[in-house]
């Protein structure tokens, strides 16, 4: 039976081909619209989680500070409490679930090498920060393993960095200044690329006893703790702020999950994504009107049809079946084609863009689809309700 | 043939098909709607940012430490070669044409009274900020004109920070402890909102002095120096850049923004966002624009022998088409004429809904809506008019 | 007037040219009564439309006042209909959607005369056809003979030199064909030249003189009290 209907519905648009592709093409706008849509909202989220994860998602970082204000960002200026380094080896003492713990100082400097000079971020940390952070060299050693407080004249070089410091030469054992300090270049880092804001290649990286003496400052930027496994985040964080609640006699820091950022980030492009997929969904309405209207005008030119089919013994729900088998063809071949054209475009973007993140989620397919039937059941019904409606010896008199 | 005759000629046609003429405006409706609103939101989002911005006043401009280049916001990370003192800003008041110059180091610290206590941003600031910010006092008065480098003991309080600590009673010349250390509280300002994620309410201020002692800092985070008019920005910052330059031995180890050029990336980027979300909802403009030629393109085969007896009347085929061109026009001026009222109806019903979402609609863009609409029939109606004119009278006449 | 010289009509049919008129001269003196008649096929249809220059002969030379319109642009074409030319049709070509009144104006329209004098002219012309009281009805509201009556207002309206009535009374009874026959001959005599292609033998004898055609040629010449009641000369 429904064969038969899709067969009869097939015939009828086969028979009115301009205003069935015009039909088509305003669903399948809709619906590509949709699916791009969702594409490059997934997309930037999966680029963001990506990111993060990169960096380590068994990574929790500490801040100096506390505030009860939403939003505000824990670690801007200062704070009444420093963290230290003792601060640091108390958790390494304490924390026996955690994998490494690893203390961050970080400021601008300018880096000189002869003639040539930059102002560069340079991070102080320990032989940990390689693991921790995961990150590669292209040359030489990290950091040496050493007494955190001991500050040894070396330094290791970004990737960038030691390409603009040194264009065409070995930096290894070489010597650069960092700010007032001598170095010798003991590594480079392989390139990486940003993390988190972050251009790991164009920084410079210094034991962390020297880079706190060279910054003139008493507290870490943070302190990053990296736990074997995900499940263990939350009770190191409540762990490391007992301990230095106790060292410090208030609670005055923070302490941030890879986690929680990572679920903001993505509850934050979620809603992004709903709002456009939303606006764009407004095309899809239009476009269910559109079919409506043409289905309308199917019902009236077919007034004879629809007597004589019913004067046949053809039932209302069998006339129903026929207009809204027609209105869901009409739906479900525009949401097809929109498929088709949303993700071919999509192709295309990360085709010409590489850099633009789009990716349609496998569901995206099946809900496009499931979208456009229901544009065209619920835009569907009333003009086959009509038809359903028509009293066949007024039908059949018409004209 | 004139206009008229056009219009009454199309509108009756257009009127005896009342039901799908009125599918197919709404068509065009809900797009010029969509648009309409979202811009309006778009717009109001701006100006709210704006305006954020500008009760600093446009006057100013902010130096932090280091340069912006590597990690995008100056001042986080510290720790530069040279740092940003108090000095330097005293020198920087003395530039001819600069109003007030407020040295700014801030933290975070734990505020307590008796039994109660939060950990909130300090500020330290001078007697000049409620000037320079555009603050005013709500109870009390601010910090002591004095010394920049001699602390005081007073503090001043955030409206919240009062609330939460004081409740109703009256806070003036009580003693607080803020990091420890004690304060006479002399102040409360009035409410300021948010900005960028600092509520400017849920703070205390105290002297610049007091702060980096407490906080053990060495350097500012921010000096913010206000001019008299804005045609002396350049020569302000110009200046700024040599005293501080001279003053770190050479270096340029810090950052000059202008709120003027802050204002203008920000309107830029605002600006940007909207038209995105405008020429999503311009999708459906082009969908109801499709709708339109299909039921065009559906009204000249019905209307075949029409057309037929027209041209034998006499009718010149730029007669035909311009009557569906009309037609397809006036279905889509009156779509884009509802669609206006639903933009301005649906703005109206948001403003009532969601009092603090900012809207402001731009008669600019209705105009635009309208004219967009316009633009949309005209290019709809062409290939249905062309079909039209393309019909042979003599079978048109003989179809039935 | 009306002055054919070898006119022919051919279509294309599948590559093929068909010939629907051939080799035709005939000659339509002002203020003639002509009846055209012929079997099916036999180029009634294609030789009046024509002489209404709705179509362009294939060949030879149509002199209309002195005039070659044989070759004239779709403009130049349109101009002549509009002024010169009135139709009448079987199936009368009502727009449903318009009043009588605005039917009947609707030539006026595209001519660019001014509104208030098409209201003036129009309700005088249906006057004169007796139907100044249903003015204001749209054709789905008038019995046949009055929509037959309307449409002949409409064909006059524009003061036209030559009537064209394909069938005028072809989906009307008896008694109605009647009175619009009386009605077309009482605007002939008035000096309209009246053409009518009709296989109603009744309607055929009125007129001063009948042309037959078959087989796209005109065959003979017949006067009009020459046709036998109830007989046509090609049956």
């Amino acid at each position: 039976m429904l064969l038969d209907l899709m067969s009869l519905a097939w015939a009828a648009l086969a028979g009115h081909r301009l205003r069935t592709a015009l039909s088509v093409v305003g669903v399948a706008v809709g619906i590509a619209a949709v699916v791009a849509l969702t594409a490059l909202g997934e997309g930037a989220r999966q680029y963001v989680i990506q990111e993060f994860t990169a960096i380590g998602s068994n990574l929790l970082s500490v801040l100096p500070g506390k505030t009860e204000t939403t939003g505000a960002m824990p670690g801007m200026g200062g704070v009444p409490h420093d963290l230290t380094l003792q601060d640091l080896l108390a958790l390494r003492r304490n924390i026996h679930a955690a994998q490494y713990i690893v203390p961050v100082s970080m400021g601008t400097e300018t880096v000189s090498h002869g003639e040539r000079r930059r102002q560069i971020a340079v991070i102080g940390s320990t032989t940990e920060f390689l693991q921790a952070r995961e990150l590669k060299m292209a040359q030489g050693q990290f950091l040496p393993a050493s007494d955190v407080e001991r500050g040894t004249p070396v330094v290791v070089l970004g990737h960038v960095t030691a390409r603009e410091l040194f264009p065409g030469q070995q930096p290894l054992g070489q010597v650069v200044r960092v700010g007032e300090w001598r170095m010798r270049v003991i590594g480079v880092l392989a390139e990486i690329g940003t993390q988190l804001g972050i251009k790991m290649d164009e920084v410079v990286i210094v034991p962390v006893g020297t880079g706190m003496k060279m910054f003139n400052r008493s507290s870490l930027f943070r302190i990053l703790v990296k736990v074997r496994s995900p499940k263990d985040l939350d009770g190191t964080c409540a762990q490391v702020i007992t301990i230095l609640t106790e060292r410090h006699d208030e609670e005055d820091v923070t302490c941030i999950t890879q986690k929680a950022v990572i679920s903001t980030f993505s509850s934050i492009l979620q809603t992004l994504t709903l709002v456009l997929v939303a606006i764009g969904a407004i095309s899809l309405t239009v476009a269910g009107i559109g079919v409506m209207n043409v289905m309308l005008v199917t019902v009236a030119e077919r007034t004879e049809e629809i007597g004589l089919l019913r004067a046949l013994g053809a039932t209302r729900g069998n006339i129903l079946g026929v207009f809204l088998v027609e209105a869901l063809m009409l739906a479900g071949l525009g949401g097809m084609v929109g498929l088709l054209v949303g993700l071919g475009g999509v192709h295309l973007l990360t085709w010409w863009y590489p850099a633009v993140p789009a990716a349609a989620p496998a569901w995206a397919i099946g809900a496009a689809l499931a979208l456009a039937l229901i544009v065209g059941g619920m835009f569907g019904v009333m003009p086959a309700r009509r038809a359903a409606k028509l009293d066949p010896i007024m039908a059949l008199q018409r004209r | 043939m004139t206009v008229m005759d056009l219009i009454q000629f199309a509108g009756g046609a257009v009127w005896a098909h009342r039901l799908r003429s009125i599918l197919s405006l709404i068509g065009i409706a809900i797009g010029v709607g969509a648009v309409i609103l979202l811009t309006a939101i778009g717009e109001g989002t701006r100006y709210f940012v704006l305006a954020q911005f500008t009760q600093f006043g446009t006057n100013i401009l902010a130096i932090n430490p280091g340069k912006t280049q590597t990690l995008g916001i100056p001042g986080i990370l510290g720790g530069t070669t040279h740092k940003l003192t108090l000095e330097d800003a005293v020198a920087l008041s003395r530039i001819p044409g600069v109003e007030a110059v407020v040295p700014m180091a801030m933290g975070m610290g734990r505020v307590e009274t008796e039994g109660r206590g939060r950990s909130v941003n300090v500020f330290g600031v001078t007697a000049d900020m409620p000037e320079v910010w555009r603050f005013t006092i709500g109870q009390g008065e601010f910090l002591p004109i004095g010394d920049w480098d001699r602390a005081t003991a007073v503090t001043v309080l955030g409206p919240k920070m009062k609330h939460e600590l004081f409740g109703d009673q009256n806070p003036l010349g009580e003693i607080i402890r803020i990091a420890g250390y004690r304060f006479r509280v002399i102040g409360v300002m009035e409410p300021k909102g948010q900005i960028l994620g600092f509520d400017l309410d849920d703070a205390v201020y105290v002297p610049v002095a007091n702060a980096m002692r407490m906080f053990n800092l060495d350097e500012l985070m921010e000096i913010d120096v206000t001019y008299q008019s804005a045609q002396m920005v350049e020569r302000v910052l110009e200046a700024v850049r040599r005293i501080l330059i001279d003053r770190h031995h050479g270096t340029e180890d810090f950052s000059i923004t202008t709120q003027a050029a802050m204002l203008e990336s920000l309107d830029e980027i605002m600006r940007i966002v909207t038209l995105a979300a405008a020429g999503i909802a311009g999708i459906s403009l082009v969908v109801g624009a499709l709708g339109i030629v299909t039921m065009m393109w559906i009204s000249v085969g019905e209307r075949v022998s029409e057309i037929g007896l027209l041209r034998a009347m006499g009718a010149q085929p730029r007669q035909i088409f311009l009557i569906f061109i009309v037609e397809s026009v006036l279905l889509s001026v009156l779509g884009g004429a509802l669609g206006v009222f639903l933009g301005l109806v649906g703005a109206l019903a948001l403003t009532w809904l969601l009092p603090g979402l900012p809207i402001f609609v731009n008669e600019q863009y209705l105009m635009l809506g309208l004219l967009v609409a316009i633009g949309t029939g005209l290019l709809s109606g062409v290939a249905p008019a062309r079909r039209a004119i393309r019909i042979n009278p003599v079978e048109a006449l003989h179809a039935e | 007037m009306i002055e054919l010289q070898h006119i022919a009509k051919s279509f294309e049919v599948g590559g093929q040219p068909i010939f629907a008129l051939r080799d035709t001269s005939e000659s339509i003196q002002a203020g003639e009564y002509v009846a055209i008649v012929g079997p099916s096929g036999s180029g009634k249809s294609t030789l009046l439309n024509i002489i209404g220059c709705l179509l362009r002969p294939s060949e030879g030379a149509y002199l209309f006042n002195g005039e070659d319109v044989s070759q004239l642009e779709d403009r130049a074409l349109s101009h002549v209909r509009q002024h010169q030319i009135g139709f009448i049709f079987q199936s009368f070509h009502l727009v449903p959607r318009l009043t009588a009144l605005e039917n009947v104006a609707l030539p006026m329209v595209f001519a660019g005369i001014a509104s208030s004098e098409r209201q003036l002219r129009a309700k005088d012309v249906l006057e004169s056809v007796g139907l100044s009281d249903r003015a204001h009805h749209r054709p789905n509201q008038l019995s046949v003979g009055q929509r037959q009556r309307v449409v002949i207002a409409r064909a006059i309206i524009m003061q036209p030199a030559v009537l064209l009535a394909d069938e005028p009374t072809g989906n009307l009874d008896t008694h109605s064909g009647q009175h619009i026959m009386e009605l077309l001959e009482s605007l002939n005599a008035k000096g309209l030249t009246l053409l009518v292609v009709t296989h109603d033998p009744n309607v055929a004898r009125r007129a001063n003189r009948v042309i037959v055609l078959a087989d796209g040629q005109i065959v003979k010449h017949v006067k009009g009290e020459e046709m036998s009641a109830g007989s046509m000369p090609f049956v």
